[in-house]
């Protein structure tokens, strides 16, 4: 639901001196991104994205050096930001594990799945554990019903889940298996 | 199983992957640009810059027919002639061509078939739009949730771009186009999205490239006119540009044989093969290339694609093509799989032709609860009869099944689902629509399993009153 908004008035940004908005990420953006586009908003969705893969969620103050770096207002890089539902506006887990739960993955019952995530974890859907390892969220349809129940580990798509086969993805990465 | 025999003998645009007659997904591999051009790739695209004009390609996709594959099923040739005439010296101004590979549709998985295993199929697609339509930019939109194939693609076009195909130089290494014995220059680019259904309706997926939110815009000006930053643009499905190949290479004439005529006198006939991804309650769920016009039943019961349903089961209903089409009811396992199926069998369209299947046990209330959630999720907010519609259908659709509901209920439920959308011309894009659609459809066709589920609104009382008491 991206038009709820929350209040800002009052909102207390946390800031530090280095940029998000590093010299290399800056660097690629101009040489790659950036000439591909007619107008300069036009590369707001990589930019976001570049800043987001770097630091695993999109800071206020990140959010403000992208509007500088594209000659935006902060305003309407928030009103992007905020609206899609892949860009983090607050801190996640290291792993981020989204479960689909479309028509296609739910007759073939992803709620065992998500039930056996949950108790791995300990937490509830749309939580991070306490160590900030892991997220777990519920997704709409991430487009392989062919061999639903799917999930997502950060980047790397595992097909034909079960409870105990998602308990054993889960343990991999906790012993630091790497998903990109 | 009813008497049906394939057009087609041979794959068209899943030549290089082995999916039908059935083949073990595990052989599946990306198909790399020598591969592709050693198979006879990029020589229709030689065959249009070197023999035929622009207009002779538009020509020959209108002939064709091709009807767009995104859900719509607006003819594509006739799409392109929406373009502003080219000036005198046969440039357009700046155009550009967004190829929507947004697959967010719930039960659709055919795109990603393409991305995954044949990019350059895609890729030559594009080249001849952006040839036929003097385009000079294209951007891929692929959905965020797509990383692998972002990457594929990004890595395809990287090979296409060493090998001549895009870039500053002209199209095919600047060959000489045959209009104006000059080459004509095509950049093409891969734009991630972010995770919004949105996206995938072409004003929407317009803004989204804008670097905006994704909102549907009003309607007209229509892209042909002004769409990408104010620009002429073409907006245009990958399975869409992944047929241009096979029409230009082979004729019109040839992909006319393939797919069915329409039983309306008067329509426009469903020709060419078409990718339906079947998931579900089937023995063996994937993508299958077969001519429009197959009944459901083949498609479902058939060894060279599902093999029946799964625990032999019986069957109880189909999403049609993507959730925002409805549903197939129990006694529509026939339907044929063209675009005539939105009036033949009481469904919103053909849409994807990515079947979801039920069997006997689905519980349908649940299937609507989910698609209603879906919906209250994924509408943009911007028009006030989505926005709050689609949140009281998934209230409704949820207290139903948890046993809570009353009969009025399922009145209300569909007075709310009928009143919104573009066709009743409450919002300005069809998400609605589909909304209403899937709601009513799943309402109408299984009305008693809701019944059964729903308190009766009056309570009957055992208290006489009046003359007939004794």
């Amino acid at each position: 639901m991206p038009w709820i908004t929350k209040p800002s008035g009052t909102m207390k940004v946390a800031r530090r001196n280095e940029p998000y908005l590093t010299p290399e990420i800056r660097a690629g953006l101009e040489r790659d991104i950036l000439p591909r586009y007619e107008k300069k908003q036009g590369a707001l969705l990589p930019t976001l994205h570049a800043v987001q893969h770097r630091w695993g969620w999109l800071p206020w103050q990140a959010l403000e050096e992208i509007a500088a770096f594209l000659g935006l207002s902060p305003a309407e890089v928030w009103d992007t930001a905020s609206f899609y539902e892949e860009y983090w506006l607050q801190p996640k887990g290291s792993t981020l594990i989204a479960v689909c739960r479309s028509i296609a993955c739910e007759c073939r019952d992803h709620t065992k799945v998500t039930e056996a995530c949950k108790a791995r974890l300990g937490i509830d859907v749309g939580d991070t554990t306490d160590d900030g390892k892991f997220t777990l969220v519920e997704v709409e349809c991430l487009g392989s019903c062919d061999t639903a129940p799917v999930a997502l580990f950060n980047h790397t798509l595992h097909e034909n889940l079960t409870p105990e086969g998602v308990s054993k993805l889960i343990d991999g990465a906790a012993a630091g298996e790497h998903h990109h | 199983m009813p008497n049906w025999t394939p057009k087609t003998t041979s794959p068209v645009l899943t030549q290089r992957i082995p999916c039908w007659p059935f083949a073990d997904p595990k052989g599946r591999r990306t198909i790399p640009l020598d591969e592709y051009t050693r198979t006879g790739g990029y020589t229709a695209l030689r065959k249009a810059v070197e023999t035929l004009t622009p207009e002779q390609v538009t020509e020959e996709v209108k002939k064709s027919v091709l009807r767009g594959r995104g859900g719509a099923g607006f003819p594509t040739g006739l799409k392109w002639t929406f373009l502003p005439k080219p000036d005198a010296d046969g440039e357009g101004g700046v155009r550009y061509l967004a190829v929507n590979a947004d697959e967010s549709e719930p039960a659709t998985f055919k795109d990603r078939l393409l991305m995954d295993f044949d990019p350059h199929l895609m890729l030559e697609g594009i080249a001849l739009c952006c040839y036929a339509c003097r385009i000079q930019t294209a951007y891929i939109y692929i959905r965020g949730e797509y990383h692998h194939q972002a990457m594929v693609l990004e890595k395809a076009i990287r090979e296409a771009y060493a090998a001549g195909i895009f870039g500053t130089q002209g199209l095919l290494n600047g060959a000489r186009t045959r209009n104006r014995d000059r080459a004509w220059a095509v950049e093409c680019h891969v734009h991630r999205g972010a995770g919004a259904y949105i996206c995938g309706e072409e004003t929407g997926l317009l803004e989204s490239l804008e670097g905006k939110r994704g909102w549907p815009r009003n309607k007209p000006p229509f892209p042909a006119i002004k769409g990408l930053f104010g620009r002429p643009t073409i907006i245009n499905n990958v399975e869409t540009l992944a047929h241009l190949p096979f029409i230009i290479g082979q004729g019109a004439d040839a992909f006319m044989q393939q797919g069915c005529e329409s039983t309306f006198k008067g329509a426009p006939p469903s020709y060419g093969t078409k990718l339906m991804g079947v998931s579900g309650h089937v023995n063996r769920p994937g993508c299958y290339e077969c001519d429009l016009g197959i009944p459901l039943k083949v498609l479902i019961e058939s060894k060279d694609y599902c093999n029946g349903m799964r625990n032999g089961k019986r069957f109880k209903g189909a999403i049609a093509g993507g959730i925002s089409m409805g549903v197939l009811g129990p006694d529509q396992m026939d339907a044929e799989m063209d675009f005539d199926i939105g009036r033949k069998y009481n469904v919103l369209g053909l849409g994807t032709a990515c079947p979801t299947v039920f069997d006997q046990d689905t519980d349908m209330v649940a299937v609507a609860r989910n698609i209603a959630r879906f919906f209250k999720h994924e509408s943009c907010g911007q028009c006030t009869p989505c926005r709050e519609g689609s949140g009281w259908l998934y209230q409704l659709m949820t207290r139903i099944e948890d046993g809570q509901g009353r009969t009025k209920d399922l009145d209300l439920a569909l007075e709310i689902a009928t009143s919104m959308g573009a066709m009743p011309g409450t919002t300005i894009c069809g998400l609605a629509d589909g909304n209403n659609w899937a709601i009513r459809t799943i309402m109408n066709k299984y009305r008693d399993e809701f019944e059964a589920r729903v308190k009766p609104t009056f309570v009957p009382v055992k208290l006489s009153v009046g003359a007939g008491a004794r």
